[in-house]
């Protein structure tokens, strides 16, 4: 079997692909089936194959970073040429077929249809070694890849795929010729032999690696060690004390003593990084800008600034599965797991709701902004909804203490409630608001804390806390 | 037989991960003022068996009971008398190796700040480095630090030493020493290095596949196995060996070299005089002990 071969098995022996290929596959068929209608010319309808290219090239990039970081990718013969071949090899075919969609460009002759063919192969050709500039020029280029398909529709609102096809139908020489010279320059550049040293026996973060604690963790040493002069700011000194004045306050063999131990160890890195004025700047400035983004982006956009937390908690790591040894046996650890779920999600509500009130008042100065005829407005987020932390937060984590062996099921479980929030709070908020009253509110949030208490109560006295049990 | 009562007792204690029988029929009983080496394979259960007794895997059946206590049922009270380092080496990254060390002394009433500088001097700690920045090597060494700093009952030390480099193997192994000097202090350790361990255990448990084969003094274990080698006076050595229990020979020109089980020296040395022929007695190497055991 060849290294390509090998390497090209990747594609499906990789589980965590599969959901990309379902979301690829919608692309893809969404970019078809908006010709249906009828192929009109210069309006943009044919470049979807040809952007989605940027997509596919980061990704298989970014693949391919992580055959090069193993140590042995280098030393095995051939292994180094293998990302030129590997990333070659899809380029030409993917290209190809995207290309096709060409041949149904109305009001062109035989002749100019082929040219307008390999106009568009180059064109996709563009876009792929763009993406695979991006994965290899950006450090964990994987961890934006959710941001690529904003990207895509961005350049589409800005009539980006109107101007691209345009120049693939109207100057397709010069589309061939820019597309043959970055196809050179990206044959030189990823068959130079620097870039295999530069990635080997690097720790990265890869498909899914968000979830994989063992590699998450070894990154994050590496990554220590980098930041040093960073990292050696905080944690702040008066958190320290605060949290082990409080745990001295109690005796040491009681619970309290392993609750401020537990909070400790949870916020007590975060409370450091808020403490410190830029950090604490930074932070604001992020949420402020987000506010304003979901804003303008729908009634219901805005209202995702509930659920957002809930997804971000999911790598809060609860004090349960740990063989740190200390002398707080499983009661404890169950104490200290259910406080933390709780602070958190009083502390998350909290913040959301100030959120939401904050953005009542900036409802009524934000100006309404016009892009291309369309005019956006800004929405407050309805506050009626501060009860969706509250709600997600014990969901999250009970899928996290069942599936804490299986990442990737915990991932998919977690992005599935995410998607089911999310395009409740986009399509069907309004009918939302009418469902809404206080007694389901606190039916639905009574349900998921009572589901979490016996989960975690059965994996805090009936299963094993480290390993593979 | 060991008078005093046990700390740990196991029981018949089965555990199953899926198809995998990972602990078969555990009958285990460890007293105080030990060291226990426990000896096997990779996949043979140690670590199953010690994450029993600290109670972070539960049995499926049998009985496990550590100080008194259902392991699974352990408290502050039970667990802040052991101290326990393991594989994963799993620490709390963002702190520095100081905060670590202060945030987990606070869990211990006898928490020893002149063992703990003793130690951090010894093994050139950096007490202000990032714990995620540490090699695997400091990482280790601070991990026993955490587990010996309360001066706990009972160590348990799951492969300590696979990260640490041979001088600060030979210095944890007279640490072993010293530490077991106080009386009734205990200590398990699990680990490959079997040259390491023969140095400083006095009790071994071989196991195999999830059972335990073998459960001993090192005395009585090196007593068992022995090495004879025979070298004939002038002429051949005879066709016919006068020893039992042979459980591997070699012979070549006039010479034989015997593995012998479960003969006392003493019968050895008789059996040997009935022979015209040069015979040295020796003890085997835990290594080759461990070998016969398990093959």
């Amino acid at each position: 079997m060849s290294i390509l071969t090998v390497n090209l098995k990747h594609l499906y022996q990789r589980r965590g692909l599969w959901l990309v290929y379902v979301i690829l596959g919608f692309f893809t068929f969404a970019s078809i089936a908006v010709l249906f209608k009828g192929p009109a010319a210069g309006k943009g309808l044919f470049i979807g194959l040809v952007a989605l290219a940027f997509l596919i090239g980061g990704l298989l990039a970014a693949l391919l970073i992580e055959v090069l970081t193993k140590p042995f990718s280098y030393c095995l013969p051939g292994h180094r040429k293998v990302v030129r071949k590997f990333i070659f090899s899809v380029a030409v075919v993917l290209n190809f077929l995207g290309s096709l969609l060409f041949l149904w460009y109305p009001g062109l002759n035989s002749w100019q249809l082929v040219l307008v063919v390999c106009s568009a192969f180059c064109a996709g050709l563009i876009f792929y070694w763009l993406g695979v500039w991006f994965a290899f020029g950006v450090r964990n280029s994987v961890a934006f890849i959710g941001l690529w398909p904003f990207v895509i529709f961005g350049g589409g609102f800005f009539g980006l795929h109107i101007v691209i096809e345009r120049a693939i139908v109207g100057n397709p020489f010069g589309v061939i010729l820019v597309g043959v010279l970055s196809s050179v320059l990206a044959w030189l550049w990823l068959g130079d032999a620097r870039l295999a040293r530069r990635y080997c026996g690097v720790p990265g973060v890869g498909f899914f690696d968000a979830w994989n604690r063992d590699k998450m963790q070894r990154y994050r040493q590496v990554r220590a060690a980098v930041k040093w002069d960073k990292l050696k700011k905080h944690p702040s000194p008066w958190v320290e004390t605060f949290f082990l004045g409080r745990m001295n306050r109690y005796d040491y063999v009681s619970t309290g003593r392993y609750i401020w131990g537990g909070l400790y160890t949870a916020f007590g890195i975060a409370l450091s990084q808020l403490s410190q004025w830029k950090e604490a700047f930074s932070g604001v400035f992020l949420a402020l800008v987000l506010v304003c983004f979901l804003g303008y982006m729908d009634p219901g956009g805005i209202n995702m600034l509930f659920i957002m937390p809930g997804l971000m908690i999911a790598q809060m790591r609860l004090p349960v599965y740990s063989s740190m040894l200390i002398s707080g046996g499983r009661n404890e650890r169950y104490r200290c797991a259910m406080t933390q779920v709780i602070t958190t999600a009083v502390l998350i509500t909290v913040l959301a709701t100030i959120t939401a009130a904050l953005s009542l008042p900036l409802a009524a100065i934000m100006p309404d902004i016009t892009l291309r005829d369309i005019t956006f407005a800004f929405h407050a987020m309805n506050i009626e909804l501060f009860f969706i932390p509250l709600l997600m937060i014990p969901i999250v984590f009970t899928i996290q203490l069942i599936y804490y062996r299986k990442p990737v099921v915990m991932m998919v479980l977690i992005m599935l409630v995410f998607m089911l929030l999310f395009a409740t709070a986009l399509f069907w908020h309004k009918q939302l608001s009418g469902m809404i009253n206080p007694m389901s509110i606190v039916i639905l949030v009574a349900l998921s804390w009572v589901l979490f208490t016996l989960v975690l109560r059965y994996v805090c006295t009936r299963r094993s806390l480290v390993g593979q049990g | 037989m060991n008078s005093e009562k046990p700390i740990v007792q196991m029981r018949k204690v089965c555990k199953r991960f899926g198809n995998i029988k990972a602990l078969d029929d555990i009958d285990l009983e460890i007293h105080p003022g030990r060291i226990i080496g426990l000896l096997g394979a990779n996949g043979a259960g140690k670590s199953t068996l010690l994450r029993h007794i600290i109670g972070l895997y539960l049995k499926d059946e049998g009985e496990c009971v550590t100080f008194g206590c259902e392991a699974g049922k352990l408290g502050p009270k039970e667990l802040g008398r052991i101290g326990y380092v393991h594989q994963e080496g799993e620490l709390l990254e963002w702190m520095t190796v100081k905060q670590l060390i202060r945030y987990v002394s606070t869990y211990y009433p006898n928490w020893n700040r002149e063992l703990e500088e003793k130690y951090v001097a010894d093994y050139e700690i950096s007490t202000k480095a990032r714990v995620g920045s540490l090699s695997p090597g400091q990482r280790q060494r601070l991990a026993i630090l955490l587990a010996i700093g309360f001066e706990p009952e009972l160590l348990i030390l799951d492969e300590p030493a696979a990260a640490l480099d041979p001088v600060a193997r030979a210095r944890f192994l007279d640490l072993l020493l010293q530490i077991i000097q106080v009386e009734n202090r205990t200590i398990i350790i699990s680990s490959h290095i079997l040259s390491d361990v023969e140095k400083v255990i006095d009790h071994a448990v071989i196991m195999k596949e999830g059972r335990i084969l073998l459960d001993c003094s090192f005395d009585e274990l090196c007593e068992r196995f022995s090495r004879v080698r025979i070298s004939a006076l002038g002429g051949e050595l005879p066709a016919e060996l006068p020893f039992e229990n042979v459980v591997h020979c070699q012979r070549s020109d006039g010479q034989a070299i015997l593995t012998v089980q479960d003969c006392p020296r003493e019968k050895l040395q008789e059996q040997a005089k009935s022979l015209n022929c040069w015979v040295e007695i020796e003890t085997l190497p835990l290594e080759e002990i461990y070998k016969i055991v398990v093959s």
